[in-house]
Parts: structure tokens; sequence; C-alpha cells
């Protein structure tokens, strides 16, 4: 994956801005980061804000800024939720930080992505790790909330927030690519597309590309035909299966969609958690559901045997089906 | 020659032939002397003990002739009004006396077409002792009939008691056993002393000792299924409940799952609710033992997995249930196996676009209809085997 970047077919990977002057929205932020690296000397930086609104872009640009050619030499990512617990973290960042930075640059930079994913032990372990490299690395990390983050990491960096990106910012990029690749957008067509993205840039371009794999001429139809092919399986109707009274169809499908669409148990009860309001029974007994909703999650944080708590939760759904 | 089964052949014909239980032996003869004080004698004791072969060693010794009805005669009301009704009243031709014999009472039903009324309405007036057995007379069914009869329970047996009858067989039938295969077989049948001359039977006949290997596994699951059965079938909650699963040979998960398999073959909406909150609780202890190291959690953690799901019912189950084999982790494994290489597709993808592999995993949805395009398939240097997967469309 090296200098064939800007003529890769991954549109997130061919249209991803490589300069400060390319980055859509985020004015605000861009701007005070630039002027951080035209210092040289940057500070450890926490990136707040939700998926797709340009954290890791702009990650990119400052070491690309920073080192110029050489930046892949002295860049590290890596990504919480992914690594197997804070001791790997730790090691790699001990054998990156290792040798000297290459060029006129005194530090090398690792980006850690998605750090709310952290516990907070880790994120005490994380706080020593970035004490003891402070004069050879310089962290830069990622995060949708930082109020998940520590408040001394917090405090060690300089904190910048993102936001959702705007209808108007999503268009300027739409038409970019669409200039590019020869696509025809009806602007009912980028409505769609802009409502289906919930404003997560990386998830407008995907759309947009899954999408003209089937036509270049981009309308809602064919639009929301991606989107519900693309839509990961509906949990409700594990609840429908339950509240009638149908106990093993429900397991069964719960299992199903657990594993075909790795969902984790706590995925499933948040979006169990969201649907009681919508559930066609009694309001007193949505309430005694909410109860044990809480409950579950509550184990399930604690570490219980994820698909036990769930059948138990549906075998609750099964007497609210009867009205009890 | 006839093939015969050694359980069939060595039954006992005499009382000094049936094994470890003089106590029940004592009592039976007493409640003949003094019949008809009680007209009914219930034998009620665990599988495999001696009830029916002691039944008989009476009829033998006081030279009595037995009428035999099974569960399935006694469902039907006619027939027994028919064979039960008559035979209680005529006396034998060539014997003094008879005694009627009510086998397996537990098959009895409450419901369909009678059966349980019409043997109380015969004890009334039978001029001839009834003997009844059964495994679990403590039913609630059961209550007018336990009233109205004589209780004998016999013990289950020690399994030195069952290596003597294994000795004495194997010394009749010329078949040179081991030992210590012969304990084994008598600690393995844990006092049902049927099962153990059954396996004595096979393992004769095959001359294969490896198959003690095998009748130990068989063994096993016999005994999670009667783990099971106790705990699903019985509603009133006894002190063997607490720790039932203490007694299967078999690695605590292992036992969650077949007892999470099976509570919706057993268990219907209110009881289906209360048995999973009741594993879930069991599950919760567990966490806290290996979270906490407190191993004392335990307790816990057999109370609720036993008499918890026990508990949940209100009144005991009849019928006979098939329990499934856990069929969750084969699920997940396959699963797994299938998973394999969407994992590493997603990897190598996550790492080209900067994102975490598990954020790509959640939209694979989407990537999946992106990775058609052959030149992103280069780009990502997916395996053949990769490549096979996006295009199988799964």
């Amino acid at each position: 994956m090296n200098a064939q970047f800007s003529g890769s077919e991954v549109w997130t990977e061919k249209y991803r801005p490589k300069k400060f002057e390319e980055v859509v929205g985020q004015e605000e932020v861009v701007k005070r980061v630039k002027s951080l690296v035209n210092s040289i000397n940057i500070p450890h930086l926490l990136f707040a804000g939700p998926a797709g609104t340009g954290k890791s872009t702009l990650a990119l640009i400052v070491v690309r800024e920073l080192f110029g050619a050489s930046w892949r030499e002295n860049y590290l990512e890596l990504n919480a939720s992914d690594e197997r617990g804070i001791d790997v973290i730790r090691q790699k960042v001990k054998d990156f930080a290792r040798t000297k930075a290459l060029g006129n640059v005194p530090f090398k930079v690792i980006f850690l992505d998605e750090a709310d994913a952290l516990t907070r032990e880790a994120q005490q372990a994380l706080r020593r790790t970035m004490e003891n490299y402070t004069s050879t690395c310089r962290f830069v990390l990622s995060c949708n909330y930082s109020s998940k983050i520590l408040d001394p990491i917090q405090s060690r960096c300089v904190v910048f927030r993102f936001k959702l990106l705007e209808k108007k910012d999503i268009k300027i990029i739409v038409d970019r690519i669409a200039a590019g690749e020869g696509l025809t957008i009806t602007p009912d067509g980028f409505s769609a597309l802009y409502e289906a993205s919930e404003g997560d840039c990386r998830r407008v371009i995907n759309l947009l590309q899954a999408t003209s794999s089937i036509s270049l001429n981009i309308t809602p139809d064919l639009l929301n035909t991606i989107v519900s092919q693309a839509k990961p399986s509906d949990i409700r109707i594990v609840l429908d299966y339950a509240l009638a009274g149908d106990f093993q169809s429900s397991r069964d499908k719960l299992l199903d969609i657990m594993l075909k669409e790795s969902i984790s148990g706590q995925d499933v009860i948040k979006a169990i958690q969201k649907d009681i309001w919508n559930l066609p029974i009694e309001n007193e007994i949505k309430v005694k559901l909410a109860e044990k909703v809480g409950e579950v999650e509550f184990r399930l944080v604690e570490g219980s045997d994820e698909f036990i708590q769930l059948e138990a939760l549906l075998a609750s759904f099964i007497l609210a089906g009867q009205g009890k | 020659m006839k093939p015969e089964t050694w359980c069939e052949k060595y039954r006992a014909s005499c009382f000094a032939d049936v094994r470890g239980q003089d106590l029940a032996i004592e009592r039976v003869k007493l409640f003949l002397r003094q019949f008809p004080a009680k007209r009914a004698l219930i034998l009620h004791g665990p599988p495999g003990v001696g009830k029916t072969s002691l039944a008989y060693a009476l009829a033998s010794e006081m030279d009595l002739e037995v009428f035999e009805l099974n569960a399935s005669d006694l469902r039907d009301k006619e027939k027994i009004e028919q064979i039960l009704g008559p035979a209680s009243m005529q006396r034998s031709l060539f014997k003094q006396g008879k005694i009627i014999l009510v086998d397996e009472v537990d098959g009895i039903s409450t419901r369909d077409r009678g059966g349980l009324p019409e043997l109380l309405g015969i004890m009334e007036i039978t001029s001839f002792p009834m003997l009844i057995t059964a495994n679990d007379i403590w039913q609630k069914k059961f209550n007018l009939l336990r009233t109205k009869s004589e209780l004998v329970q016999l013990k289950e047996l020690d399994y030195k008691t069952i290596l003597d009858v294994l000795k004495n067989i194997s010394i009749k039938e010329g078949c040179q056993i081991n030992n210590d295969v012969l304990v084994s077989i008598a600690i393995r049948s844990r006092g049902d002393i049927r099962a153990a001359i059954n396996d004595l039977q096979t393992l004769a006949t095959t001359k294969d000792e490896l198959i003690v290997k095998d009748l130990g596994e068989r063994n096993k699951e016999l005994s999670i299924f009667n783990a099971l059965q106790h705990i699903f079938k019985t509603a009133k909650l006894d002190t063997k409940m607490v720790d039932i699963f203490d007694d299967v040979n078999m690695d605590i998960d292992e036992i969650f799952l077949w007892v999470e398999e099976n509570i919706p073959l057993e268990y219907k909406g209110e009881e289906l609710a209360k048995a999973f909150d009741a594993l879930a609780k069991a599950d919760v202890f567990k966490g806290r033992i290996y979270r906490q190291q407190h191993w004392r959690f335990m307790v816990y953690e057999y109370f609720f997995l036993g008499a918890g799901v026990a508990g949940a019912k209100k009144f005991n189950k009849t019928g006979w249930t098939t329990y499934r084999k856990p069929t969750r982790i084969l699920k997940i494994w396959l699963q797994n196996q299938r998973a394999e290489k969407k994992k590493s597709i997603c990897q190598k993808y996550a790492l080209y676009s900067h994102i975490g592999s598990r954020q790509a995993m959640r939209e694979f949805m989407l990537l999946k209809i992106i990775f058609n395009n052959p030149k992103i398939r280069d780009e990502l240097r997916l395996t053949e085997d990769e490549i096979a997967y996006l295009d199988k469309g799964i």
C-alpha cells in the first residue's frame, strides 16, 4: 500500500485530502492544527468527534506535513478496539519509539484511533506510556466522545472537537467525486444520499461507490436499494418472535444475527433498549422490561455470558407478549 | 438357544436372591400378614434396585400367582375394568391366591382416559393384595394413592452388592473379565443393578475391553440425562437438586449448555422466564468466581443451576422428554469457520483505509458491494479463497 494511494480504486482513499487546503469543513480545527504543525514542535493531540468527520484524515495530513516523503517511517497507526489489550499497544509503542526519528523533526507520531474503547485501567497505563516516550513521540488520539477519556490524558493533550459535516460540505465532496468518476446525480438523489449518510463522510463515499457499481446515474431509488441491502438485520424480528410466544425461533434468530453479522451482545442490548418503546405492549410492561434490559446490560458489562443473559431477557419478552 | 437378557435370566426368584433390601423384604411380609388392613403396597425407589424382582420373589416364596398390569394397560379404563375387575374377584385355579402387580405406575396419566381413578376404585374392592411399583411416588397426582397404601422404599444398592452380583454372574456365564473392569462397571452403574448387568453382558458378548470406555461415555450422558430429568420433572425441591450437577461427570460449562438447550423443551411461558432467570443468575455467579477468584460463589452457581431451574415450575412434569445435545458451540464454531475469510478481508481493508477492523466488519454489507470491483480485489491483495468467499455472496 505504497505510493499508489492516489491511484487507489477505493474512493475513500482516492479522494482523501492530502493537504490542509483540501479538507472540507472543520475550518476552525484545520486552522489551529495547521498553525501548530507550522511551529514543528507539536503537543499531543486529541481529536474528538463523530465517525466520518475527518479525524484520521487530519492526522495523516499532520504527518505528511511534518515528515514529507518519509512520513511512513515516522508514523504508527493503532486501533484501540482491535489491539488485544493495552500491553500489546505498549509493546508496539516501545518498539516503534526505540529508533530515532529521521529528518529534522525530533519526534515520531503515533495515531491511536478509537482511544475511547480503552478501559479506565488501560487509559492509566496509556498515560504513563505517553509520559515515558514524550521526548521521542507525539500521540494523536482519536475518539467519539472526549468525556470517555481520562482527565489526566485530556490535560496532556490539545483537544479538538470535530463537528458533523453540514449538507453543503457533503455536497462539495460529492461533486468532487462525481466530476472525477463521471457520475450524474439528481438533486433528490443527493438528498437521499445525504439522508442515508447521517453526516458521515466515509459512509457517503462508500454508498456512492457501491451505488455507482450498478449505474453511473445515481437516483434515489437505486440508492435506497443499496441502503436496504446493506442494512444489518433487524433485532426486531427476534423480539417479534418472542412476543408471539415462539421462544425457539426467537433464540435461533438471535444467535444467527449475532454470529453472521458479528454483532456483540452489547450492540444487541442497545438495539433492544431503543426498540422497547415501539413495541405493541402496555406501557407498564415496557417499564418492567426496561428495568430488565438495564440489568442485563449491566451484567454484560460485568462480563457475563452474552447469550445466556440475552436468552433470559427473551424469556421475559415471552411473558410481556402474554400481557404479564 | 433362545436369546435372553441376563437381567431376565438372573432375576431373583426368592427372597435370598433379592440383594441388599432386607428391611424392605420384612415389611412386605408384614403387609401380607396384615392384609387387608391396607389393600395395596407401593414399592418405590430409583430404577434398577429390584422393585419388580422383589414382587416376583414374594409371589414365589408365598406360592401366589402374579397378575401383572403395566402402565399402558392402566391408561385404558375399559381394559382395566375388563381384566383387573374380574381378576380381582376370581380365585386362581391352581394356586391358593394371587397378587396383582401394577408395575411402573409413574407412567399412568392423570388426564386422558382415567386410569388412576380406576386403579383407586379397584383398590377399594380387591380381595387380593396389590403391589405397585414406582420410581417417584411423591408426585402430586399420587396423593390419594399414597394415603391408601403402605409405602416401602427400596434403597439404592451400594457398589459392593452390585459387584457381588456381577462376579456371580460372570462365574456362571464363564466369562473371564478382569476384576478392575467389574469394579468400574459396578461403580459407574450408580446403584442401578439392571444397568450394571446389561453392561456386563455387552462386555462379555463383544469381548472387547475397549468398550469399557464407551460404557463410560454412555454413562456420562446417562447421568446428565438423569440429572436433567430430575431437575425438569420434579416440582418439589429436594436437597439432591442443590448439588445434583456435582455428581455429573462433566465440565460445568458444558452442563450450562445442556440446561440452556433443554429448558424450552420442558418449560413454557412463566416457567420458561423463571428458569432462564435462574440460569442467568447462575451465570452471574460464574462470572464473579472468575473475576474475584472467590471460589465459594460456586455454591450459588450450582444452586441456581439445579434448584433454581427446578423451582421454576409449580407442578411435576410427566411424560418422557428426549433431551437434546447442546448445539450453540457447534453453531459458533461453524460460523467462525465461515467468518474466517470475512475477518481476513476486513483486516486487509481496515489497514488500507485507516479504520478499525471491527468497524470494517460492521460495514461489511456495504463494503461487499464495493469489493465486487476486480481492481479493488487486486489492490487489497485478496487471496483466491477470500475472493471465492465474496463471490459466494454469503
